[in-house]
C-alpha cells in the first residue's frame, strides 16, 4: 500500500486510500511501521489523513490500536482526521473513537 | 560377485546399490543440465575433427564427398587451353586397326605433330616391352618367308629404335609408372631436382619402384614424368606434382612436360619442417600441399581438348593447331580402358586428368586445402558446440532445432563460398554432422532431465496434497470442537417458557473468530454474548475460544454483573496477548422472571430491541473500546427493562458489512429497516433467520469475507410456571 506523506509543521500527515481490510491490512503496517518508529515524545506528531479510505475491517482496525499503542509508549501522538461516514460509522460503533485521537478535519487534526 | 565394493570386498546390500539415474558419476555427467556431458562429448568431436589423416578415418568419407559435391556442382570454367590431346580413340582403331599400333606409326605421329611447332610432347603411353611388329621380329610371326627376305628385314632398323629417333629428335617426354612393394629400383634419366629449405623426400608421396619404358625409349626421351595419380575411394582427385620412387624425386609427367616446354633444367622444391610447400619450373611455382600433391580442380568433359589420332596421321588436322601448346598423346578407345572416376564425371580418359592439372597450372585454379583450414574447422566445431551447450537446455526444442539449422547453414554456406571464391576446400559437413551429434546428446539429456524433474514435481505435489489433505482433515476437526464448544438453546433450555433463543454461528473459512455464548447464573437470571475477534481463521479461532472461556469464568466469577466481567476479561485477555489481537463482546444479563436487561458493550455492534406496538426500533447505544484495545479501561453497565414480547438482536460485522457481488456493502440500515418489519414475529427464530437469509440472498454470488453470528433473545414474560 502507498503511504502519501506530507510533513506540515511539526506534524507528518500520512495519507492511505482505499479499503484497508484483511487483504490489504499487513501492506498498510509495514508502510506505516517506520512513521510509527518514529512517532515519539519530542518527535513529530503523526495524523493519519482518511479522507481517502472507504472501508475499514477488524483487521486494519487492529493496526491502529497496535500503532496507537506503541506511540503512546514512545510518548508520541497519533491522531486520525476527516473519516468518510462509513468510516466513521466503524470508528463509532468499535469504540474506537476511545482508542485513537479521531478528528473530523484535517485543519482540525493539525490545529489541536 | 558383480555387485562387490572394491574397497573391502563386501558384498554391497541391495539399499547400498542405487538406481541408475541416481549414481553419482551419472549425475556429476549430467549436472548443470547435462553440460559436462556435453563438453566431453565436444572433446571426442574436436579430436576426431582434427586427427591426422590416416588415423581415425570416420569423417574423410564424409569430407571427401563434401569437396566432391563442390566440384560437381560448380566445376572449373575452362579459361585457357595449354593442352590439347591427340587421342588413340575409338575413331583411330576403327580406320587403322587394332592396338597396340607398331610403334612406327606412333614415331609418324610424334613427327607429324612437330611439324606444328608445338611447345613440348608428352606420351601418355607406356610401352616396357620391345615391339613384337618390329621387321626382325617379323619372321617369328609369319611363317614361310623367304631367307633373303628374313634377311631384308632383319637390316631394318626395329619399330622401337625408330620411335626412339622420332622421341629423340622432338625431345618429348616418356613416362614411367609409380609401383608399389616391386624392388625393380628407380634407375634411369629424370630431371635434377634443386631443394630448398628442409628436405621434401620424407613428406612426397613413396613409391618403392617405377615401370619405366624400354631404355631405348626411355633414353631417348627428353624428359621423364610420372603417370601415377592419388586414387582415394576410387576417385582421383589429387596428383603428386612431385613424388619419390626409391631416394629420388620424380615430378608428375604434366609438370615435367611444362619444364621441357620452357627449357629449365631443373625443378625447385620448397619444403618447411611442416612438409612440402611449391614445386617450382622456371618462373612458375605452384604451391602444393604438404606431401606435394595438388587438388585438380576439374572442368566437365570437353571433346574440343582432343584430336583424333588417325585425324592426325591422315593429314586431316591443320599443323598451325598444335602451335605452342603442349601436346599430350594418349590412349582414350574405350576398349582400352584408361580411364579414371573423377568428382566431375564417373569415366575420364587419364590423359585428360594430366590437361585438366596443365590448365590449373596455367590458369593458377588449382584447389588448396592449406593447414589452417582444419584449424577453422575445428573452431566452427568448438565455437557452435559451446553454443548449443549454453543455449539447448535454455530454449524450447524448436528453437534449438531452428539454432542449429542455422549453424549448420552457416557453415555449409561458409564452405562453398571459400570454395567459389578462392578455390579453399573447407569442410562444413564434418563439423554440421557433429554438431548434430552434439545436439542430439544435449537434446536427450534435457529431455531427461526435464522428465526428471516432471517427476519430482508430481511427486511433490502429491505430497502437497496429502499435506493439505491432513492440514484439511485437522481444521475439520478443529471445526467441530469449536462449533461443538458453542451452546445449543434447545439442549440448554429444554421445556423453557420465559423466553425463547436464537444462535448462528458461520465461519467464513473452517474456523472462525466469532463467538457466541449463553448459560443460567441461577434459576431466574440468564447470562449472554456475542463477539467478534479481530481476526479469522486459526489465529482468530484459537483467541475466539480463550475469549469465550475467559468471559464465562469471569461471568460465574462475577455473578454475572457484565461490567465488571467485561473488565476482568480485558484483564485475563490482555495478560498473554503477544498477537495484539482484540475481541469486541456485548455481554448482557437478563433476569427472566422480571425482564430486567443489564448489558456492556465493548466495542461491538450496537443491538437492537425490535419494535412493539407504539415503539419503533431501538438501538441500545453506550459501552467502552473492544477488550485489549485500550489498557485499563473502565466498563461501564447499563440497564433496562423489558415489556413481556421484547426481543433483542445482536449480530458481529459479518452481517453488516457482508458484501455484495457488485461490492455494495449491508450496511446498519439495511438490517435496521429488516428488523422494523419483524417486531410482530412469534419466535426468536423467525428473526433471527430472517435476518439470515435476507443478508445470504443480498450477498450471493459474493466471496465471504467474514464470519457470520446472529443472536436473538425474546422475552416472553415471567411465566406461568413461576419458576
Amino acid at each position: 500500500m502507498d503511504l502519501a506523506h506530507t510533513r506540515i509543521a511539526g506534524t507528518t500527515v500520512l495519507s492511505p486510500a482505499g479499503r484497508i481490510d484483511h487483504a490489504t491490512a499487513e501492506a498498510f503496517k509495514a508502510a506505516l511501521a517506520p512513521h510509527v518508529a518514529r512517532c515519539a515524545a519530542g518527535q513529530d506528531r503523526l495524523v493519519l489523513d482518511f479522507g481517502a479510505v472507504e472501508y475499514i475491517s477488524s483487521a486494519g482496525l487492529r493496526v491502529l490500536m497496535l500503532a496507537a499503542k506503541q506511540a503512546k509508549v514512545q510518548g508520541g501522538i497519533l491522531a486520525v482526521a476527516a473519516l468518510q461516514p462509513i468510516v466513521r460509522e466503524i470508528f463509532e460503533i468499535s469504540r474506537f473513537t476511545l482508542v485513537l485521537n479521531v478528528f473530523a478535519t484535517l485543519d482540525e487534526a493539525l490545529a489541536a | 560377485m558383480a555387485w562387490r565394493s572394491s574397497s573391502d570386498g563386501t558384498p554391497l546390500s541391495n539399499a547400498e546399490r542405487s538406481h541408475w539415474s541416481e549414481r553419482r558419476w551419472l549425475r556429476a555427467l549430467r549436472g548443470a543440465r547435462g553440460r559436462p556431458l556435453g563438453v566431453g562429448l565436444l572433446v571426442v568431436l574436436l579430436l576426431l575433427l582434427l586427427a591426422p589423416e590416416g588415423w581415425v578415418s570416420l569423417l574423410r568419407p564424409l569430407r571427401l564427398a563434401v569437396f566432391d559435391a563442390y566440384q560437381h556442382q560448380a566445376p572449373r570454367a575452362r579459361r585457357s587451353a595449354p593442352a590439347l590431346i591427340v587421342a588413340i580413340d575409338d575413331a583411330s582403331l576403327r580406320h587403322l586397326g587394332q592396338w597396340p599400333w607398331p610403334r612406327t606409326w606412333l614415331a609418324t605421329l610424334v613427327d607429324r605433330v612437330a611439324e606444328g611447332r608445338p611447345a613440348a610432347i608428352a606420351l601418355d603411353i607406356l610401352m616396357p616391352e620391345p615391339d613384337r611388329l618390329s621387321p626382325g621380329r617379323l619372321p617369328g610371326l609369319i611363317t614361310g618367308l623367304a631367307p633373303d627376305a628374313v634377311a631384308g628385314l632383319q637390316r631394318l632398323p626395329s619399330n622401337d629404335a625408330v620411335l626412339a629417333h622420332a622421341i629423340r629428335s622432338h625431345q618429348v617426354v616418356v613416362p614411367m609408372a609409380g609401383l608399389d612393394g616391386e624392388g625393380l629400383g628407380a634407375g634411369g634419366r629424370r630431371a635434377p631436382v634443386r631443394a630448398f629449405g628442409a628436405d621434401p623426400l620424407p613428406f612426397l608421396r613413396r613409391f618403392d619402384a617405377a615401370l619405366r619404358n624400354l631404355d631405348e625409349i626411355d633414353g631417348a626421351g627428353g624428359g621423364h614424368g610420372l603417370l601415377s595419380v592419388d586414387i582415394e575411394r576410387g576417385v582421383v582427385r589429387r596428383v603428386p606434382l612431385m613424388a619419390a620412387v626409391g631416394p629420388s624425386l620424380v615430378p608428375t609427367l604434366a609438370i615435367e612436360t611444362l619444364r621441357v616446354a620452357a627449357g629449365v633444367p631443373a625443378f625447385a622444391v620448397r619444403a618447411s619442417a611442416r612438409g612440402v610447400e611449391s614445386v617450382g619450373v622456371g618462373d612458375l611455382v605452384v604451391p602444393t600441399e604438404a606431401d606435394g600433391s595438388v587438388w585438380i580442380h576439374y572442368s566437365p568433359h570437353d571433346p574440343s581438348r582432343f584430336v583424333s589420332a588417325a585425324d592426325v596421321l591422315a593429314g586431316r588436322v591443320a599443323p598451325h593447331l598444335f602451335e605452342r601448346k603442349l601436346v599430350l598423346i594418349g590412349v582414350t578407345a574405350v576398349g582400352l580402358s584408361d580411364h579414371q572416376a573423377t568428382p566431375v564425371a564417373d569415366r575420364m580418359p587419364g590423359v585428360e586428368i594430366h590437361a585438366q592439372l596443365l590448365e590449373d597450372i596455367f590458369d593458377g585454379s588449382l584447389l588448396s586445402r592449406p593447414r589452417w583450414v582444419g584449424l577453422v574447422e575445428g573452431g566452427l566445431l568448438a565455437a557452435g558446440g559451446l553454443l548449443l551447450i549454453l543455449a539447448v537446455p535454455h530454449l524450447s526444442a524448436r528453437r534449438s532445432a531452428g539454432l542449429l539449422v542455422a549453424l549448420i547453414v552457416v557453415l555449409i554456406a561458409l564452405g562453398s563460398l571459400l570454395y567459389l571464391k578462392v578455390g579453399i576446400l573447407l569442410d562444413g559437413a564434418a563439423p554440421a554432422l557433429s554438431l548434430s551429434v552434439l545436439y542430439t546428446a544435449m537434446l536427450v539429456v534435457t529431455l531427461a532431465e526435464g522428465e526428471s524433474q516432471r517427476r519430482a514435481l508430481r511427486l511433490e505435489i502429491a505430497r502437497q496434497r496429502e499435506a493439505a489433505a491432513r492440514l484439511a482433515g485437522e481444521l475439520e476437526a478443529a471445526r467441530r470442537i469449536q462449533l461443538g464448544s458453542l451452546p445449543r438453546a434447545a439442549d440448554v433450555f429444554a421445556n423453557e417458557t420465559r423466553f425463547d433463543l436464537y444462535a448462528f454461528l458461520d465461519p467464513a473459512r473452517e474456523v472462525g473468530g466469532d463467538l457466541y455464548d449463553f448459560f443460567p447464573l441461577d434459576a431466574d437470571r440468564l447470562f449472554f454474548l456475542i463477539g467478534d475477534v479481530s481476526g479469522k481463521g486459526l489465529p482468530g479461532s484459537l483467541f475466539m475460544t480463550m475469549s469465550k472461556a475467559l468471559c464465562k469464568g469471569a461471568a460465574l466469577r462475577q455473578d454475572g454483573r457484565v461490567a465488571r466481567v467485561l473488565g476482568e476479561a480485558h484483564t485475563e485477555l490482555s495478560r498473554d496477548n503477544a498477537e495484539g489481537l482484540f475481541v469486541t463482546v456485548l455481554a448482557g444479563t437478563l433476569n427472566v422472571s422480571t425482564g430486567e436487561l443489564e448489558y456492556c458493550n465493548a466495542g461491538h455492534e450496537t443491538p437492537y430491541l425490535l419494535p412493539r406496538r407504539e415503539r419503533s426500533l431501538r438501538r441500545l447505544d453506550g459501552g467502552g473500546p473492544p477488550l485489549c484495545a485500550v489498557d485499563d479501561f473502565a466498563y461501564a453497565a447499563t440497564s433496562l427493562r423489558l415489556a413481556p414480547g421484547d426481543t433483542l438482536c445482536l449480530v458481529t460485522d459479518g452481517v453488516t458489512e457482508a458484501m455484495s457481488a457488485s461490492g455494495e456493502l449491508y450496511g446498519r440500515s439495511r438490517l435496521a429497516s429488516v428488523l422494523s418489519r419483524l417486531g410482530d414475529a412469534v419466535s426468536a427464530s423467525h428473526v433471527g433467520e430472517a435476518v439470515r437469509s435476507d443478508v445470504e440472498s443480498f450477498a450471493a454470488g459474493a466471496e465471504r469475507a467474514d464470519d457470520v453470528a446472529i443472536l436473538v433473545l425474546r422475552w416472553i414474560g415471567p411465566g406461568a410456571t413461576g419458576r
